[in-house]
């Protein structure tokens, strides 16, 4: 059992480990563009991510308790399906530069789950269903949507307003940001033009994906998470109804998802917009994600109720 | 009159139909659920005056903000959305269809290419269509003005996502409907050895006994002391009028005549041993006493509440320990003189308080009770078919993108064509470039 116990630390271990040095190599292949880093990082977010899986599976197998239980097994997961969910974009759509925010990211939140490791506990009744293996996954995976979409919505501002201040000082006409010819076109004039004089700031900008794309992906992301957060309400409601006798309790947890859903739903509205489809989108999923992190732990660590699972 | 009502019509459509008032609506709708997570719900209003600012405890009580989510604002926001929804619904999803088929300016349509191939003008163009075809778009051809077009259109149907996403709404609308129609619930304790009468139903439920279970895990924050188990065997006599055994566990309801019972809480009812100048007074002896429940000593102005069971006094400190199974158990009694409190005392079994007047109370011993909540509720079917619905609408929303190409093939000199392609979509342009350079790049690969 020790024996076993170890294994699955060794396993968080190299999972942690890959995801910082993943994260280092991904983050200054992030300025650099040096294929090398994203070579390494690459390998580092998938070694990381299947450690990561196999540390649950492994936990599993050996205690015979459902490990996404508690908030370390939760964030754990979080953590994982955060970068498989980025490991799939970066691989159908090129994405690799973004990887070292979402590895940090993960790796924080690995970090953060181990210090709320007690060790193993049997699982108090209400959450001994098997809810908890359909409910609990797909809420955070959904949540792991978000965490890409978030990484993804702040590369997009920071290119939107370096492209800005780009425009302002070569005297160009206002940034076009949402305009619909220039975004399926590319670059802005201003910023090719001062790439094309030799600006670094705008040579480096040029190596990100369009704004558009990169609105795009966020969208993708928002897609996966929006349809899994309302499953994963859905299935809550349903385990609710099972073992509290109805849907809807106005427990914290399930008011703050809620408020998750309304906002991530805010956004697919306002994304069929044109005047709002771009740089006002990208904030609301900035916001959005904002509420993700109080949904899932402001809520957990400082407000009880029925949801109040941190060990 | 007639002319005002239909501004009046106009101006309602035209706001409640307009995509931004119905996001503002979900800003609101989403303010106001936070608020009720951050403020506790429900509690008395002095836990408000001491957790706020005086200011704040006020607006938070004043403003139903202590019971947000069945405060008219709560209430109000939710009938706007639907009503938002359902003039949404009509107005914009309904009628929504993809561009009536018609000449465009391909160039002017950001995602647009063209290219010369060489043969005849009918020939390209039903190389063209046949490529189309055969990646599953579907070929319509019109001609105006004497220039045939050709139209090819995806995923079309999937335009009605998100009307199929806004029936779910109103699936699930109308199940919670039902159930506050025709639905009931309620909650009821049941003293082992006891029967209660479900008033709804006319059910019996006697519970032979409840059992819990507790486990001690050693943690490295230190012993933890983990429920693992509820149980509840209980014989139930329904609408038969025959008694069945039944066993109720938290997340596995027993059903009677289709209502539900749930495994809801458990607690330790009393009997106490109260003696007056040292005689029994056996009016006390055989009543039992929930936890929370109070009784008043008569003659006096006196009574007593019966707080909370302890499992296990520390000796040491003689308080609660955080062992709660039965080792050495007590009692938290509170006895307040005319309504105004005068001391809390925790009791072991079998020991005394004295109340004063001669007054004595033993808490002699304890039976365990077990708590069920129950509820019918006729809109489950209904509430399911919706939520599969609504999940079904947003997939076909977010999966599948309705598109639509322009295609019209021109005469080139020296014996070529031009094709002309632009895509159109209801999603904009963005979300659709990949696809089409990738079409455009096999179109041109197969073409020339």
């Amino acid at each position: 059992m020790n024996g076993h116990l170890q294994a699955d630390e060794l396993l968080m271990i190299v999972a942690i480990a890959c995801y910082v040095f993943g994260a280092l190599a991904l983050l200054v292949y992030f300025f650099s563009r040096e294929a090398w880093l994203r070579n390494l990082g690459a390998p580092l977010a998938i070694v990381g991510c299947v450690a990561q899986f196999a540390q649950l599976v492994v936990r599993y197998e050996l205690t015979g308790i459902w490990p996404l239980l508690n908030l370390y097994g939760s964030l754990s997961l979080f953590a994982a399906m955060s970068v498989a969910i980025f490991i799939g974009f970066a691989w159908r759509y090129k994405l690799w530069f973004a990887g070292g925010f979402v590895l940090a990211l993960a790796a924080i939140s690995l970090a953060y789950g181990v210090t709320w490791n007690e060790g193993t506990m049997p699982a108090v009744p209400s959450l001994q269903s098997y809810w908890a293996k359909i409910h609990v996954p797909i809420v955070v995976s959904s949540y792991a949507a978000f965490l890409v979409a978030f990484v993804f919505s702040v590369i997009y501002l920071i290119k939107y307003y370096a492209e800005e201040r780009i425009a302002a000082a070569s005297g160009a006409v206002e940034l076009a940001g949402t305009g619909m010819t220039m975004q399926v076109r590319g670059d802005t004039p201003a910023l090719e033009a001062a790439a094309a004089a030799g600006n670094p700031l705008a040579v480096w900008l040029q190596t990100l994906p369009p704004l558009a794309q990169l609105d795009v992906i966020v969208y993708r992301a928002v897609a996966i998470g929006l349809p899994l957060i309302s499953i994963g309400i859905i299935t809550g409601a349903a385990w609710a109804k099972e073992a509290w006798g109805a849907y809807w309790q106005w427990d914290p947890k399930e008011t703050a998802a809620l408020s998750t859903w309304i906002v991530y739903l805010a956004y697919m509205h306002l994304h069929t917009r044109n005047a709002w489809r771009g740089l006002r989108t990208n904030w609301i999923s900035v916001v959005g994600f904002m509420v993700v992190i109080f949904t899932y732990l402001g809520v957990n660590i400082w407000i009880s109720g029925l949801h109040s699972y941190k060990m | 009159m007639v002319q005002r009502l239909d501004n009046y019509y106009a101006d309602f459509v035209r706001t409640f139909g307009n995509v931004l008032f119905a996001v503002s609506l979900f800003v609101v709708w989403g303010i106001l659920t936070l608020i009720g997570v951050i403020v506790d719900q429900g509690k008395d209003p002095s836990i408000y005056f001491g957790s706020y600012p005086a200011p704040i405890a006020r607006a938070i009580l004043r403003l139903s903000f202590d019971n947000i989510y069945h405060s008219p604002w709560y209430i109000g926001v939710i009938g706007l959305i639907l009503t938002s929804l359902t003039v949404c619904t009509f107005k914009r999803v309904i009628p929504a269809r993809m561009p009536p088929l018609r000449p465009v300016k391909i160039d002017k349509i950001p995602l647009n290419m063209s290219l010369e191939v060489a043969g005849d003008e009918p020939t390209v163009r039903a190389r063209v269509e046949e490529f189309f075809r055969k990646r599953g778009w579907q070929i319509r051809k019109r001609e105006f003005n004497g220039t045939e077009w050709t139209f090819a259109d995806k995923h079309n149907w999937a335009r009605r996502g998100v009307l199929v996403a806004h029936i779910g709404f109103v699936i699930i609308a109308a199940g919670t409907t039902l159930y506050w129609a025709r639905g009931f619930s309620g909650d009821t304790a049941v003293v082992t050895g006891q029967s209660v009468q479900i008033p709804e139903t006319k059910a019996i439920l006697h519970l032979n006994n409840f059992a819990y279970t507790i486990t001690p895990v050693l943690t490295k924050g230190g012993m933890v002391y983990q429920p693992t188990d509820y149980v509840s065997h209980v014989t139930v006599t329904g609408n038969d009028g025959v008694p069945k055994a039944m066993t109720v566990r938290v997340n596995h309801p027993i059903d009677v005549d289709h209502t539900l019972y749930y495994q809801a809480t458990y607690g330790f009812a009393m009997r106490f041993h109260v003696t007056h100048e040292g005689k029994d007074v056996p009016s006390f002896s055989q009543r039992v006493v929930l936890e929370g429940d109070n009784f008043d000593i008569p003659g006096t102005r006196l009574t007593v509440t019966y707080d909370r069971f302890v499992p296990t006094v520390d000796r040491a400190s003689g308080m609660p320990s955080a062992d709660p199974r039965v080792n050495d158990p007590a009692v938290i009694l509170s006895v307040a003189e005319g309504g105004t409190p005068s001391g809390t005392a925790i009791v072991p079994l079998h020991t005394w308080v004295d109340l004063g007047g001669g007054w004595r109370i033993v808490p002699q011993s304890y039976l365990l009770y077990s708590g069920f909540q129950y509820r019918y509720d006729p809109g489950i079917p209904l509430v399911g078919i919706g939520a599969l619905v609504l999940v079904t609408g947003l997939l076909i929303s977010f999966y599948f993108l309705p598109a639509r190409l322009y295609a019209r093939v021109d005469p080139a000199p020296n014996g070529r064509c031009t094709v002309g392609v632009a895509a159109t979509t209801v999603k904009g342009y963005d979300m659709f470039e990949t696809q089409f350079r990738g079409l455009v790049s096999e179109l041109t690969a197969e073409a020339t």
